[in-house]
């Protein structure tokens, strides 16, 4: 009798289906990501007005941006995004708890609506406000021809700006926050209503913090996508602020100098980074998202 | 109340990846690829070369050919993408007569066209362009002068834009760039955000021409200058279209840096009170105040270069495609063409009108080649400053 032990069949285990699964997604992470986030880094590095990846590094670039006034762009970008989701918190709250607890067919009917605009270009969209605003508009010509009324062009101001902003992500808020919304149960509110509670104390110990996902994705949306925003200050403002997106811009085109835009770039998402980890570290994410108990 | 719509955290989550990857692909940029280049032609261009009514007859000729133009609005972007690896990319490229041969041509971006095949029609172009004194324009030739560099084409100057009926033409052109400066001017002009331009023009209006090193005092009065011209303007913006608009309109009485490129459609449209001023005078070379552009298309050094490049260059010299190049969509521009009849008859009175045909040769005259500024560097530097620390 022969001691052969029969031959083990190779078989998948979870862990390399698991690896093999994740392999697209990661190599799309490496290449589409990771590898023009580390080019950007380096670039940053490298001699101002040059073309060439491999150079000695400096600091040259940062010396610059330090020395200059890049600070006021970087502000102004910061503060538009910050007054932008402030601003839409406000306004799609009430929308979406509307929309997730009361509206029936209605929601539908908004949720498409408001979609349908995300399939038109910003731009376009932006230019129609201008169309709007601009002296002698649609909104200055209804004016004078209802109400004898003569107004000045209503664009090229910072509110402008802002209205702006917050026309264009006001669906990436509206939508979390329906989600989030949705996630509170109504036999916790009607409990609460039961023992006698008020409706601000409602809104304030059970629908904010249980709808608080949904804030914080809304929020965290509208300012990684605001804080890069580049048409609403260029189109509606007239520029009457240059955000640190249009000065990146003019870096890698108009100056042609390819290594500041970069450090610049590489500057703006650490800061950007920052401030969304120190908004992030006042909540406890994996609590709110439901992933570890509440203590 | 009841909860009509159970959503869980799980789904939420779902739905917050799926618009976070929905968010990210928004983003991919667009990538075309070669492959066959005999079927390919890639032109890199300003607005108009770009329009269909150019480009499809071409397509009609050439069956199957893949042909995609591409338009910038400023020069040294289009050349970034040549430096940055395109070269692979484009065949043509359509920019502003100094960048091929004061860039490009030392850079080893273009390559060198047929002087044999082009020469015929070079000789029928307009005298500034082909005379028998000069010989070939300089600008259109490498800096020894042996190999021809690009085709020259539209042409115009380009100064600043004025609303007639607010502004007249002759204090315009007798007070030229400084004009802007006057107290009175505040809030009532609109400042075109092409950069380039804007350094030389912002130069002529310190008083000093753009085209040599300049001085710390001379550095320092254009700091100023930028920082005035910045603070009085009622808006800044990169879109023509939208300052014309609001010159018509009459947001605006005149727009800094503009040109025939810039105001034509509007006065095609019929906006008669849109009018270019080119300056009597000016601290430029010959006490010139006024400049003035023309694009050469030069054949990019493509290690793989469509075989189609010159035809398409040969093609556009055709006098129904001049007229349709002079009329694109987007600014209409006189040509080089225009010296023969069998061109300058195909355009109609009011398209003549559209780029101030009747005072272009004067206007011309008042101007100077659009070079490279020698510090560039430092005064885009200042400039982008004062427009970053705008107050006003």
């Amino acid at each position: 009798m022969s001691d052969k032990q029969p031959k083990k069949k190779f078989s998948f285990g979870p862990g390399l289906v698991g690896a093999l699964s994740a392999s697209p997604f990661a190599l799309l992470m490496l290449f589409g990501f990771v590898a023009p986030l580390l080019c950007v880094v380096w670039f940053g590095l490298m001699p101002p007005k040059t073309f060439e990846l491999l150079q000695a590094p400096t600091l040259e670039n940062y010396r610059t941006i330090f020395e200059q006034t890049y600070f006021k762009s970087i502000m102004w970008s910061l503060g538009l995004a910050a007054v932008t989701v402030v601003i839409l918190l406000a306004v799609c709250y009430p929308l979406a708890f509307a929309m997730a607890k009361i509206f029936r067919s209605g929601t539908a009917f908004i949720t498409y609506a408001i979609a349908t605009s995300l399939f038109v270009s910003e731009n376009i969209r932006l230019f129609g406000w201008v169309i709007g605003f601009m002296k002698k508009g649609v909104v200055g010509g209804l004016l004078e021809t209802w109400f004898g009324l003569q107004i000045d062009s209503l664009l090229y101001n910072v509110p402008v700006i802002v209205l702006g902003m917050c026309y264009v992500y006001l669906p990436f808020m509206l939508f979390p926050l329906v989600l989030g919304v949705n996630m509170v149960p109504d036999q916790v509110r009607e409990a609460a209503f039961d023992l006698g509670a008020s409706r601000w104390q409602v809104f304030r110990k059970i629908d904010l913090p249980l709808s608080m996902p949904g804030v914080m994705i809304g929020s965290l949306l509208v300012f990684v996508l605001s804080v890069g925003a580049i048409s609403e200050a260029k189109i509606l403002g007239g520029q009457k602020v240059v955000t640190i997106a249009s000065d990146i811009e003019s870096e890698f085109t108009y100056a042609q100098n390819w290594p500041l835009g970069s450090a610049l770039s590489t500057l703006f998402i650490v800061l950007t980074t920052i401030v969304v980890f120190l908004a992030l570290a006042r909540f406890d994410l994996e609590k709110l998202l439901g992933k570890k108990p509440s203590e | 109340m009841k909860t009509t719509h159970n959503f869980s955290r799980r789904d939420f989550m779902k739905l917050a990846g799926a618009a976070a990857a929905g968010l990210a692909f928004s983003s991919v940029p667009n990538l075309a690829w070669a492959a066959g280049r005999d079927k390919e032609l890639n032109i890199l261009c300003w607005e108009g070369y770009n329009s269909d009514n150019v480009l499809n007859p071409f397509r009609k000729m050439h069956k199957g050919l893949s042909l995609k133009a591409e338009s910038g609005t400023d020069d040294p972007s289009m050349i970034n993408k040549l430096r940055a690896g395109e070269i692979k990319v484009w065949d043509l490229i359509n920019l502003n007569q100094c960048w091929a041969r004061q860039q490009m041509w030392g850079e080893g971006l273009i390559k060198p066209i047929s002087m044999e095949r082009f020469m015929p029609y070079i000789e029928k172009m307009m005298p500034m362009f082909y005379n028998k004194e000069m010989g070939i324009n300089p600008f259109a030739l490498s800096p020894d002068g042996k190999e021809l560099i690009g085709m020259m084409q539209r042409f115009g100057p380009m100064n600043f834009v004025v609303n007639t009926k607010k502004i007249s033409v002759d204090m315009a052109e007798d007070q030229g760039l400084p004009m802007f400066l006057d107290p009175k001017m505040k809030g009532k002009y609109g400042l075109l955000a092409w950069d380039n331009w804007n350094v030389m023009h912002m130069c002529i209006t310190a008083g000093f021409s753009p085209y040599k090193e300049h001085t710390p005092e001379e550095v320092e009065k254009f700091k100023q200058t930028a920082q005035t011209l910045f603070a009085n303007a009622a808006m800044i913006s990169g879109d023509p279209a939208q300052l014309n608009q609001a010159l018509i309109n009459g947001e605006i009485d005149a727009i800094y840096s503009g040109g025939i490129y810039t105001c034509s459609v509007a006065r095609f449209e019929g906006f008669n009170e849109v009018h270019h001023i080119s300056p009597r005078r000016g601290p430029l070379e010959g006490g010139k105040g006024s400049l003035q552009w023309f694009e050469l298309t030069s054949v990019v050094n493509n290690p793989d270069v469509s075989p189609l490049a010159e035809d398409f260059l040969e093609y556009v010299q055709r006098p129904d495609i001049c007229h349709t190049v002079a009329m694109a969509e987007a600014s209409h521009n006189p040509v080089t063409q225009m010296s023969q009849p069998e061109v300058f008859n195909k355009f109609k009175k009011d398209e003549l009108n559209s780029f101030h045909w009747d005072t272009l040769e004067d206007q011309m005259n008042r101007s100077v080649d659009y070079q490279v500024v020698p510090d560039n560097d430092l005064l885009t530097s200042i400039y982008n400053e004062a427009k970053r620390t705008r107050e006003g």
